[in-house]
Parts: structure tokens; C-alpha cells; sequence
């Protein structure tokens, strides 16, 4: 009887587990005017008082390389995992982050959204294409395998050489539908407006012959806008195309949308050119378009940091920060790299092209923002030198990860110790809502930190006095001044004037020192930068010598991956006027924090686990982690108007 | 009138809708019969890849065009049913796979599209209280030293103007918990939990800065809201969880169904 009766109910559950598909409804949507209504309820500060720390760069098993490197968790674990719930990474380790994030963006590739995954479940015998049924077979064989298959499914696609079966338009929108509005379903549920906002986006991958012009792009608005269109593909377009397709979502919805820049490092001099995209003269159209689109690029990252190279910067010598590996070639290393396309990759020099540029088409195309993120490819939002996660899933944490190879395809050249911990974006929004993040974005009152939450604030006026710090200085920076990112509009012969202050991470190291750096361009029409030390920490004992501050120290235990905060400062100030400031000329400002030495993951994974680092490696196991704010811009009033919708703050000076 | 308890148990709707469906499909007879050589394309077939074309090319398709797709969708079904015909189904170990992973999937996704009412979440809710918290809030007053020595908390008439510059609040009003311990460390978090909320000066206690003489005013535990308010987080959590208990005792109830001998 007992056994008569589970054959019935056996039944009955394979009847509705099969029935099901046909009866399933849509994944249920959270009501926008509810989403609308809590996020009214959040009281906006008068001036951004907090600064919040986020990624704008995370992907997820929906990604075609995340999936094929092994990640198996998605977009929900995903923003679990970054509001500070315990969730289990693909390889099978409990992860939680001991501080959570207060913003996600997901941003899976998309280009083959979810396709991996489709191939890897597709029956052998339906598969017709002889390298997709070999990359299957991969991906079935090993973990290793399945990593070489990903790797050559990039190298394909920077190269234009996916099977065609891959790109298969009509396929590609049904799989890309369902898995965006699923997306944006769990992305609504997960917003709680005022403590934790998740973000729609997805990265736009384009990348001729294996150069990485990779954007993150990033949109404003919940579902009932976000569910009219479909994430724009990189690999059959370009940049001109993705920002008609930003314009024509803007148009057709209303919502707001930009675009994110990210390892300008890895596109072999293509990011930032002094020519348009399709490689004509600039225009004053192009430059303006692409101001406007992209408002705050990607500076530093796992693959590497883009803020300044020594081979640009020679006097700077914090400039080699994040470049080993990185700079030997572009993305897929099909391109070795050549010192004369560094100046269009890395982001001080861009800054500087943008004045020159200005200089002849009246716009400056490269006025942009500068933050962190992480591009990590596990669904897991790690910043941290002790929390690395790995850049995917084939390098979570384990013995070799560190001293291993770590290349595309086959060709050699990079090591797992090249990838740094990533970094996270910090904004300066009046509460935490969507809509004051993106805005925060797009006036580029944001910045850059390699992992550490550092808070940084930087104002820009004419009035301020060495008194300032003395009062209620940020409500000054704000009355009397413009913060990061802003314009200051010079008519008279006054030099600017500058409020920086570094606070350290609570729970991190002390700060050596906070850097200025300026570029402009001079009467000849050469671009020029110079970097001062602003404030720097244990003055009695470090004294200028040929204009130099001596170097903090090291308090690193290598055998112990250890630090103590007996040098350095917990909070670094300055009033700071420029001394070579030209009336008349044009100029950015922006400024570098740099923390004492402290171990990179390396170290850590070479005492957790008990390996032994290369003597490069070694070398480069220390390192002093970073913030880079957004620049202030200071010249005359401009020629051509650039884009209102910026809401950029802007002062005026006499 | 009253139920009794089993009728609101979900796994009986789940049994009893299955037991629905069955019939009708019985009745409906399959939409498509896998091992007929007989293929109907439907104008609403035509339609719907029309549709998907357009949504991808922003525009309708021509008519070559869209002959294409249909091409392409029969090239797709009739494979599909030769190779059904063949069996190529039973001896491919992804096949087997991939149709165990759908019927795991399948009853999770039935809690995902399935509305959750308010007496269900209420009941979450009511049965997981502490994970629904709010953070406790805080009131306190703090000055900052760098060196320990030269926090002297005891003189309190001085603590006014007393204390080296930093750029951390020097009160906090109603502060969440999260809000108070990313700006001043979880060491000092550790620190303010074990003070009392007496109003008075205490300390030094330290943080990641250094040390700070600190006057708690008033510390609130966290309230539970109620459900109207944060729906749509215990929608989430409920939804999360009863989908892993689903696949689980779908499972359990068909494999008490086999016999299973393992020789070792």
C-alpha cells in the first residue's frame, strides 16, 4: 500500500515537474511604484556626507568567460554576497565580506550573455560546429581544460574568429531576453534604497584584434524602463554604435545611461586617441559625444592600474604601481605593446590629450572621473589584499594560483602575482539610491581607491583660507568651492586654491602621503604634469631633500605578511594654492593618496599556503595601495558649451 | 469553516496541481507529438520569430528574412526528432544531465513564479524576526587624540573644545549601527558596545585613528518593522530558502520511491 501510494504521488510530481514548464509564469516583478515610493522615503543630505563604496564591475556565471573559468554562481549570490550575507563560492569555500559594499553593478559581458552555460549544457550530438563541440568537450573534461577553452574563446573573439553559430542573432536575443529580465527581476528585490542599491548594467566588450576597449555601461533606472531594451553586443560594433544605442534608450524611455572605460592599460593605445573612433581627425561632435557618454573611467582593477606609467612620467616614482605583466602587450597578448601607444592608455596622459584636444576643437573629450572596481569574474565583490578571490573562478584561492601562469590562449608572459587585489568606486552622493549614485557619477564627484576605504574630499576655490580646516570646512569646500570633479571658471589673475583631506581606513594602514598633480598645456603647446607633495606624514623626521620627501618606510613582516601603523599619519590635510599657477591657462588637478607599504595578496597566499614566491614576485609583494581622486578643472570660461546634462558643478572666479 | 492544516501545506497545492495538469494533458494530448513526421508551422510560430528578430535588429524582418528564421527553426526540430528517433538521447551523459538539472530546477521554479500572500510572509517574518532587525542606533559624542596620554576622559568640563583635528563626526544623532562602524572601525564598534548609555565621558577607547574619549547618550536595539515596510526583503528571503526546501523534498518523495541497492 505504502509502496503503491509513493508511485502515485511519484507520478504526480514527475505530471507537474513536467507539466511546469508550460505552466510557469514570469518571475514575479517587484512593483516599480513601491520601489519608487521607498526610495522618496530617503532622506537626501544637504551636501554628500558619507561617501559610499562600491563595484561597478562584477560578473557573474552569466558571463561567457566567467562560466567557462568555472564560476557557477549568479547575479542573487552575487548581490548577497556584496550586502555582507554568507554565501559558498563555486569552489565550494564560505565567503563573506567582513564589511559589505553599500552599491553592486552587475555587469556581465554581453556578447554570448549565458552562452557558455548553453554550450556547456548543449547535448554533444546537437552541436555541428567543430570548435564549439571541441571547446564542449573541454569544458566536460577538466576544470584546466575548461579554462584553456575560455581562454580560446577570447582569443577568438578578439580576434573575429568565433564560430558563426555563436553569433546567431535569433538565438543570442532569446537567451539574452531571458536572462537580462530575470536579471533586472532580482536586481529590484535586492534594492533596499538607503542601505543597499543594486544597479542595472552590463560590459560592452569591444575589442578589435585583441585591444580592450571595454566599457561598463551603467543605467539610472529600475525595471519598467531597463526591461525596454536588450544589452548592446561589442563584438560586432563600435563605439560610435554603443553611444547611438545610449542615445536611443535615453530617447525611447527617458532613463539615463552611461558608459565606464575600463584596462585602457591592455587596448594598445587605442583608448585614448587623438583621433576620433573610426580614426579621422576629432571633431568638436566626437569629443563632445564622448564626454557626455563617459563620464568617470575605470582607473585601477584587477588587471592592472591605468593611472600613470614610468616610461610617461619619469619624475614620478609611484608610477609603477600595477604595471607588471600588464604592459607587455594588449588584452589577449596578440599585440606586443610599444612605448608609443602607452600615452593613449593610461589616464594622467589622457587627461592631458583631453587639454590639447580642447585646445583645437574647443571640447574636451577626455574630462572624465576616475574610480575603482574590481572585474572579478567569480560573482564575488573582493577589494581586499586579504580577501582576494581570485579574478575567476580557475584562480580562487589555492596553492600555485599565486606562482603560477596566468595567460589567455597559450602564449606566455604573465603571472598569477601580476592581477592586483582590485579596487572599489567611491561616491560622493547625498543618500544611497540609485539615482544619487548615477548622478554622483556623472558630475565625477567620485574616486579611485586600490581596495582600501580611504575617504577622501577635494575642493577647488578661490576664497579659502589657511583657516578653513579650522570651521566647517566641507560646508566651505560646498559654498565657496567646487568638489572633485568639478570646473572652476578663472577670470582674474588669482591662483586657485585647494581643501585636501585623507582619512585612513579604519581598519587599514596609515597614509604616507597626499600628492597634487597637475597637467597643462604651455604656451608652446606641449602638455606638462608636475606632482607635489601636499601633506605627508612624520614631518620631523622627513624633510625635503632636492624637493623630494624621503620614503615613509616598511614595517612589512615578509615572513609573517604583517604590518603595523607605527609610521604614518591616520589623517592628512592641506590648504594649497598652486605656486606656478598661469592666469589664462587651462589645467586639471587631482590628487593621489598613498598608504604606508603594506603586503599584497601574494604575501598573504604565500603565508597561508605555505608557497614559495619568486624573487620577482617577492618584489613585488609589497606595495603602497592608493586613491586617486577625480580632477579639478581650472581655466577660462569655454569656448564651446559642453554638455548641460552633466550637472556638473561649476564656479565662477573673478 | 477551517481547513485542516494539510490543505495549506504547499507541497499538497503543489501535488494537487500536478495531479491538475496531468489530466490535462491527458485530455489535451501532447502540443507536439515528438514522433510525427508532420511539422506545423503555426502563424503565431512565424509571428513570435518575427518578433525575436526584431528585437535584436530593431526593425521587422523582410520576408526572405524571415523565411530564414523558419528555415532555421524546422532545420532545428526536425534534428531534434531524428535524433530523438535514434535514441541519441539515452546514451549522452550531458542529456541526462542537463534533464535531471531542469527537473531540479522545475520545482524551484514553481516557489519563484508562485505569489507569496501576506499571511505566508507575515509568518516568515514572524518565525525569523532577528534576521528582519533593524541595526540598533546610536547617540554618542566623541573626541579624537592621537596619542593615548593625551586622552584625559575624565575631565569632562574640558571635553568641549578638547581633542586633534580629524574629519570624523563628533556626534553621531540616532547613527545605524553599519552607518557608525564604516566610519569608525569595527575596533571602535567593539569598544561603544561596551560602554553604557549614561550620558557621561568615558574612555580613552581605541580605533583604527587612535583614541577617542567617548559619551554615549542613548543606544537603541533594532526594531523588527513591520511587514508593509520591508516586504519585499522578506519576499526575497522567503522565496530564496523555500526554493532550496522545494527541490529538496521534491527530491526526498521521489527517491522514496526507489528501491536502491548499492553492492559494495
Amino acid at each position: 500500500m505504502g509502496r503503491a501510494r509513493k508511485i502515485v504521488s511519484g507520478i504526480a510530481i514527475a505530471a507537474v515537474l513536467g507539466g511546469g514548464a508550460y505552466w510557469l509564469t514570469r518571475p514575479r516583478i517587484i512593483d516599480p511604484a513601491k520601489i519608487a515610493s521607498a526610495e522618496s522615503d530617503v532622506a537626501l543630505s544637504e551636501f554628500p556626507e558619507r561617501v559610499l563604496f562600491g563595484d561597478t564591475h562584477l560578473h557573474t556565471d552569466n558571463s561567457i568567460d566567467a562560466f567557462g573559468f568555472g564560476a557557477r554562481l549568479g547575479p542573487e549570490d552575487a548581490l548577497k554576497f556584496a550586502r555582507g550575507d554568507e554565501v559558498t563560492s563555486t569552489t565550494g569555500v564560505k565567503a563573506q565580506l567582513s564589511r559589505p559594499l553599500d552599491f553592486l553593478v552587475i555587469a556581465d559581458h554581453s556578447d554570448g550573455l549565458g552562452v557558455t552555460r548553453r554550450l556547456y549544457d548543449a547535448p554533444r550530438f546537437a552541436i555541428r560546429d567543430k570548435t564549439l563541440r571541441r571547446w564542449r568537450d573541454m569544458m566536460h573534461e577538466s576544470p584546466q581544460q575548461s579554462v584553456r577553452a575560455t581562454s580560446e574563446l577570447i582569443a577568438a573573439a578578439g580576434a573575429g574568429t568565433l564560430p558563426a553559430a555563436m553569433l546567431d542573432p535569433a538565438r543570442r536575443d532569446e537567451s539574452t531576453a531571458e536572462i537580462w529580465g530575470n536579471q533586472l527581476k532580482v536586481l529590484d528585490r535586492y534594492y533596499q534604497p538607503g542601505k543597499f542599491t543594486p544597479i542595472a548594467g552590463f560590459e560592452y566588450t569591444l575589442q578589435p584584434d585583441g585591444n580592450n576597449l571595454h566599457r561598463v555601461v551603467m543605467f539610472r533606472d529600475g525595471i519598467e524602463r531597463t526591461s525596454k531594451i536588450r544589452p548592446y553586443p561589442g563584438l560586432v560594433s563600435n563605439v560610435d554604435g554603443l553611444f547611438d544605442y545610449m542615445d536611443g534608450y535615453e530617447r525611447a524611455t527617458g532613463g539615463r545611461v552611461l558608459a565606464i572605460p575600463h584596462n585602457s592599460n591592455l587596448s594598445n593605445g587605442l583608448m585614448f586617441e587623438l583621433t576620433d573612433a573610426a580614426g579621422g581627425p576629432m571633431t568638436a561632435e566626437y569629443a563632445r559625444r564622448r564626454g557626455a557618454r563617459e563620464p568617470v573611467v575605470e582607473a585601477t582593477q584587477i588587471k592592472g592600474d591605468s593611472e600613470a606609467h614610468p616610461f610617461l612620467s619619469p619624475n614620478d616614482e609611484f608610477a609603477d604601481f600595477g604595471k607588471k605583466g600588464w604592459e607587455i602587450g594588449n588584452l589577449t597578448l596578440s599585440f606586443p605593446k610599444k612605448n608609443d601607444m602607452l600615452a593613449g592608455e593610461y589616464l594622467r596622459e589622457a587627461l592631458k590629450r583631453g587639454l590639447s584636444i580642447e585646445q583645437q576643437t574647443g571640447v574636451n573629450p577626455y574630462k572624465f572621473g576616475m574610480i575603482g572596481s574590481t572585474d572579478s569574474h567569480t560573482a564575488l565583490a573582493t577589494g581586499d589584499e586579504d580577501n582576494f578571490f581570485g579574478k575567476h573562478t580557475g584562480n580562487e584561492p589555492d596553492k600555485i594560483r599565486a606562482i603560477a601562469p596566468q595567460n589567455l590562449g597559450t602564449r606566455v608572459g604573465r603571472m598569477g602575482w601580476n592581477y592586483l587585489a582590485g579596487g572599489y568606486a567611491a561616491v560622493w552622493a547625498r543618500a544611497n539610491t540609485r539615482a544619487e549614485i548615477f548622478d554622483a557619477m556623472m558630475r565625477r564627484e567620485v574616486y579611485a581607491t586600490t581596495g582600501p576605504r580611504m575617504v577622501v574630499r577635494f575642493f577647488g576655490g578661490f576664497e579659502f583660507s589657511s583657516e578653513t580646516f579650522k570651521g566647517d570646512w566641507v560646508r566651505a569646500g560646498y559654498k565657496t568651492g567646487v568638489p572633485m570633479g568639478g570646473e572652476l571658471v578663472a577670470s582674474g589673475a588669482k591662483a586657485p586654491r585647494f581643501l585636501v583631506s585623507a582619512l585612513k581606513d579604519p581598519e587599514g594602514a596609515h597614509l604616507d602621503r597626499v600628492q597634487i598633480i597637475k597637467g597643462w598645456v604651455d604656451a608652446s603647446g606641449t602638455a606638462q604634469e608636475k606632482i607635489y607633495d601636499v601633506a605627508w606624514s612624520d614631518t620631523a623626521k622627513r624633510q625635503p631633500v632636492n624637493g623630494k620627501i624621503p620614503a615613509v618606510g616598511d614595517t612589512v613582516n615578509r615572513a609573517r605578511a604583517a604590518y603595523t601603523n607605527a609610521i604614518g599619519a591616520a589623517e592628512l590635510r592641506s590648504v594649497w594654492t598652486d605656486p606656478d599657477y598661469t592666469p589664462g591657462q587651462r589645467a586639471f588637478y587631482y590628487v593621489r593618496v598613498l598608504e604606508i607599504p603594506t603586503p599584497r595578496w601574494p604575501l598573504f597566499d604565500a603565508v597561508r599556503f605555505g608557497v614559495k614566491l619568486s624573487p620577482e614576485a617577492l618584489a613585488d609583494a609589497v606595495a603602497q595601495e592608493r586613491a586617486y581622486s577625480s580632477p579639478i578643472w581650472v581655466g577660462p570660461a569655454a569656448r564651446n558649451t559642453a554638455d548641460r546634462k552633466t550637472g556638473q558643478r561649476r564656479l565662477a572666479g573673478r | 469553516m477551517i481547513l485542516p492544516g494539510w490543505t495549506r501545506e504547499p507541497l499538497v497545492h503543489f501535488l494537487v496541481a500536478g495531479a491538475a495538469l496531468f489530466g490535462l494533458f491527458a485530455w489535451q494530448g501532447e502540443p507536439a507529438d515528438t514522433a510525427s513526421r508532420t511539422i506545423t508551422i503555426t502563424r503565431e510560430d512565424r509571428a513570435r520569430l518575427a518578433i525575436e528578430w526584431e528585437r535584436t535588429m530593431q526593425r521587422p524582418p523582410t520576408d526572405a528574412e524571415l523565411d530564414d528564421q523558419v528555415e532555421h527553426f524546422l532545420r532545428e526540430e526536425i534534428l531534434y526528432r531524428e535524433a530523438l528517433r535514434l535514441g541519441l538521447d539515452r546514451d549522452d551523459a550531458v542529456v541526462r544531465k542537463r534533464m535531471a538539472n531542469k527537473m531540479d530546477f522545475l520545482a524551484a521554479s514553481m516557489v519563484e513564479s508562485a505569489p507569496a500572500d501576506d499571511a505566508v510572509l507575515r509568518q516568515w517574518l514572524a518565525r525569523h524576526r532577528a534576521r528582519f532587525a533593524r541595526d540598533s542606533s546610536y547617540s554618542f559624542d566623541q573626541r579624537y587624540f592621537a596619542q593615548r596620554g593625551a586622552a584625559n576622559c575624565a575631565s569632562a568640563e574640558r571635553m568641549e573644545r578638547a581633542g586633534d583635528a580629524i574629519s570624523l563626526p563628533a556626534s553621531f544623532e540616532n547613527a545605524p549601527r553599519n552607518e557608525v562602524e564604516a566610519r569608525l572601525g569595527s575596533a571602535f564598534m567593539a569598544n561603544l558596545d561596551r560602554l553604557a548609555p549614561d550620558g557621561k565621558w568615558a574612555g580613552p577607547v581605541q580605533s583604527g585613528f587612535g583614541w577617542h574619549c567617548v559619551r554615549l547618550r542613548q543606544r537603541e536595539a533594532g526594531q523588527t518593522p513591520p511587514l508593509a515596510a520591508i516586504r519585499s526583503e522578506v519576499e526575497a528571503d522567503w522565496r530564496s530558502e523555500t526554493e532550496a526546501q522545494r527541490r529538496k523534498q521534491a527530491y526526498s518523495l521521489l527517491r522514496s520511491a526507489y528501491k536502491v541497492k548499492i553492492a559494495r
